[in-house]
């Protein structure tokens, strides 16, 4: 094998949910998130690798691209180098949407490999066909391999296609003027840009193209684009499928997927009319049994009171004693607002068995295929919202990470859906590491208490969803979203999410917990918090009728909600908060602002003027809400 | 023109036979029939035994007749109904239409109608050989994807959407005129498959697909 000069540029592309990432792994023994939803990838991910730099992207249906996921995926081909090479990643069972791709592949002028991913399920009875790979090659004119990600089948063959990587010789002919107007207009295309794939895509009139055309020639791709019938995009689009057709047939493949086994019927079940609501309540009570009652009930108890109470922090305490350290230092690491006695007790023994109970449930649910099939059973809800089904997704996510789910709002079609679903995920939906506390803590009080909070929590989704969807200018997207196959979860998939998503939050939760203990600390060496408390008793304790310890808890939420949940929780279990209090601070600290890596992603992600309005929004909504809750407490006389 | 005058008489007649009324002269049936044109049409049609010296219809006039009516009521359907013109605009050019079209061609209007019995105004659309297949095959020739049973397989005869921006976004799963796509669920949302594609789809999208049943 020949040594390049400079090491290749591999990217990864495809359709979504056909394993892009899997393969991404695979190929750079580095983890990426793999799941059986499509959307899973919203970013651009690269690792190095012995074959070269392997660039994994968002799955896009064609590269005329309709999301801002789609466009990213579509910009990375035209930025191409010399020494890049695309490796679109397929379903073998679904030739038809993949040859369209690589027809749109080999429009863009780049060396391509065509990989057939999950061979395995074609003779797992889960399939059925014959794909013979080297006739399609044949009609391809580039390589083409059938391989299996999961099963780690032929990617010895697939890495030796990626080194002798050609430009395929496949091209469809489009009509007459169609044909016509792209000649015409590649020679006046930048040299970056000349390819038929861009001037077909300014026929169809992309207009995510545009930013990326030379102001001088807009008008030359008006007229060309004058000159074709139109719609063009559509009769570009027929002559593609009717050239995938009959590149199929002239290889002789044919595969599917079997239809009617026993996953497809349980898929179909999940999303019935009449039976999805009782498969949800039931996937809900599992939620609420494994993390709940297991993570934050029986795994929290010990390692609280156990480990770190009994073993730890006691023999710390000990410990530290007999070295006579400075009383700063004691009380910096092991006070009231210690190091070890605060940060990584909440972070460790409250946080950490919740984030990890709930990914594990998580990860289980993100494998079968369940979520997409939640989004067809809610999409009429949703829409009530200003919102369609699609928008099931980051919302759910959400429950887990609300910074991810910030990016995957991504994979929606409209901004006004994107702007919406932020405000709600920063707004009403609980990340797991929350969630969590909230369960525990919400355990002990019975159902009214359980039932004001959900209920509350619930319409503020439903309420300002609706009063966005009328503020919010726009017209919401239509709802289109494909179902993958139900698949039996893999058990090594699940360990290496939790184990990487427990360690994501290690990394990015703990430093800030400690931040935050530290602040706490020297607000109270320096006497300032009780300023603080004081200063803010008009709201904590007149407008929400808490005690003024809670500040506390509202001042480390600022940087982690979570953090100032575990915080009440303490509370709670100390005895400083009577049942109503316990109801009024979890949920105020719901509504807030998850966290600051979630207030960054917002500014980021939907601009600083629209995540400052929103951000505005949430603090005043959360205490006006609590400032109520508490009102209604005492004018019904409601005691919990 | 004369063959026209013809059809215009019969239709009329079929009208008056319709309506219970007596028809003694060309008068009766209407101001504007009343011409030349109209007077040498009934010679015609009265050697041609399709009507008698006393203006009623023969059966092979009645059969002529019906012909004419369904062909009028149905082009009316067409127009008012699928294309969604005004009844003015669709009775208009309805008139144009009856003396135009083949048999086979109504059939087909009409079977892609769903066979309707009545026209926009409420009055019997007379059937044709294929409204009697149809009671025995209960299958019109182009459905909406959301009117499939659960599980049938059609193809696309075409689709009719909003906006280009839905066509081009089912184009790019490969849906389009001509692919093969099953209905899999049609609550609580529509779910279409394609191959080994499923697709969940907005139901209004879904009644912009027609698909014609293998």
């Amino acid at each position: 094998m020949s040594q390049p000069d400079s090491p290749l540029e591999i990217v990864l592309i495809g359709n979504a949910n056909v394993g892009k990432s899997l393969l991404f792994s695979r190929l750079t023994k580095r983890h990426a998130t793999v799941s059986n939803y499509p959307g899973t990838t919203v970013e651009v991910t690269s690792a190095s690798s012995d074959i070269g730099l392997i660039i994994d992207t968002p799955g896009v249906n064609s590269l005329l691209p309709q999301s801002s996921d789609e466009i990213v995926a579509r910009d990375l081909l035209l930025e191409r180098k010399e020494n890049a090479v695309v490796v679109q990643v397929g379903d073998i069972a679904n030739l038809r949407r993949t040859m369209l791709l690589t027809l749109q592949l080999a429009e863009m002028d780049v060396p391509l490999v065509v990989c057939l991913n999950m061979a395995d399920e074609l003779h797992s009875g889960d399939g059925d066909g014959t794909v013979n790979a080297s006739a399609l090659a044949g009609e391809v004119g580039s390589a083409v391999v059938a391989i299996s990600a999961l099963r780690r089948w032929n990617i010895g063959r697939l890495r030796d296609a990626i080194h002798c990587a050609v430009r395929p010789t496949a091209a469809v002919t489009y009509s007459e003027a169609i044909e016509r107007a792209v000649a015409r207009l590649l020679p006046i295309l930048p040299p970056n840009l000349r390819c038929r794939g861009v001037a077909l895509a300014i026929l169809a009139g992309d207009a995510s193209l545009r930013p990326l055309l030379p102001s001088g020639i807009v008008a030359a791709c008006d007229e060309a684009r004058e000159s074709v019938p139109q719609p063009a995009s559509m009769t570009i689009v027929h002559a593609r499928v009717a050239a995938a057709e009959a590149l199929i047939a002239h290889a002789g493949a044919a595969s599917t997927r079997r239809s009617g086994n026993v996953r497809e019927r349980i898929g179909a079940l999940c999303m019935h009319s009449v039976w999805g609501m009782p498969i949800l309540a039931l996937v809900l009570a599992f939620a609420w049994y494994f993390v709940g009652k297991i993570g934050a009930g029986v795994m929290v108890d010990w390692m609280q009171a156990t480990l770190f109470g009994k073993w730890i922090n006691p023999n710390a305490i000990h410990l530290l004693k007999a070295l006579h350290p400075p009383r700063f230092v004691f009380e910096l690491l092991v006070g009231q607002y210690g190091i070890l006695t605060m940060a990584l007790t909440y972070a460790i023994a409250i946080v950490l068995p919740v984030v990890i109970t709930f990914f594990a449930f998580f990860s289980i649910l993100e494998d079968t295929g369940y979520l997409p099939r939640l989004a067809v059973l809610l999409h009429r809800a949703f829409r009530r919202i200003g919102l369609n089904g699609k928008a099931v997704l980051p919302m759910v996510l959400g429950l887990g990470c609300d910074t991810m789910a910030t990016l995957t709002t991504r994979i929606l079609d409209s901004k006004k859906e994107s702007t919406i679903v932020t405000l709600l995920l920063a707004l009403g939906v609980p990340c797991s590491a929350q969630l969590g506390v909230i369960m525990g803590m919400l355990a002990p009080l019975g159902a009214p208490a359980a039932l004001i909070w959900i209920g509350i929590t619930l319409g503020t989704i439903g309420l300002v969803g609706w009063a966005a969807a009328r503020v919010v200018p726009g017209d919401p997207a239509d709802f289109v979203l494909e179902i993958p196959p139900m698949r039996m979860p893999g058990i090594t998939n699940i360990l290496i999410k939790v184990a990487a998503r427990a360690e994501w939050y290690l990394k990015e939760a703990v430093p800030l917990f400690i931040i935050g203990t530290v602040l706490l600390f020297l607000l109270d060496w320096i006497h300032a918090l009780g300023l603080i408390q004081r200063a803010l008793s008009p709201l904590i304790v007149h407008g929400l009728g808490l005690p003024a310890e809670a500040t506390n808890a509202f001042v480390i939420g600022f940087l982690r909600r979570d953090y100032g949940a575990a915080g009440l929780f303490t509370m709670q279990k100390a005895g400083h908060l009577t049942p109503n209090q316990v109801v009024v601070a979890l949920t105020v600290i719901t509504l807030f602002i998850p966290c600051i890596a979630n207030l960054l992603v917002m500014l980021k992600e939907r601009g600083a003027r629209a995540g400052w309005t929103m951000a505005a929004f949430i603090l005043v909504y959360s205490f006006g809400i609590g400032a109520l809750m508490n009102t209604m407490f005492h004018l019904f006389g409601v005691v919990l | 023109m004369i063959h026209a005058a013809t059809d215009e008489v019969l239709e009329h007649l079929w009208y008056a036979v319709e309506e219970n009324r007596q028809v003694h002269s060309l008068g009766d049936l209407g101001a504007d029939i009343d011409d030349a044109s109209f007077r040498s049409a009934v010679y015609e049609l009265v050697a041609d035994n399709a009507v008698d010296s006393s203006l009623q219809l023969s059966d092979t006039g009645t059969q002529r007749a019906k012909r004419i009516v369904r062909r009028h009521r149905l082009a009316e359907v067409l127009f008012f109904e699928a294309m969604g013109t005004g009844l003015d605009d669709a009775e208009s050019s309805a008139c144009e239409m009856e003396h135009m079209l083949s048999d086979v061609v109504v059939d087909r209007v009409c079977t892609f109608l769903g066979h309707p019995p009545v026209c926009p105004h409420g009055k019997r659309i007379p059937g044709g050989d294929c409204c009697r297949l149809y009671s025995k095959q209960i299958e019109p020739l182009v459905m909406r994807v959301i009117d499939l049973p659960v599980g049938a397989v059609a193809s696309i005869a075409f689709i009719a959407p909003k906006t280009l921006a839905r066509l081009e976004k089912l184009a790019a799963f490969g849906i389009v005129p001509g692919s093969e796509i099953r209905l899999v669920a049609r609550k609580p949302s529509c779910v279409i498959a394609a191959g080994a594609t499923s697709i969940a789809l907005e139901d209004e999208i879904g009644r912009e697909i027609y698909v014609r049943l293998r």
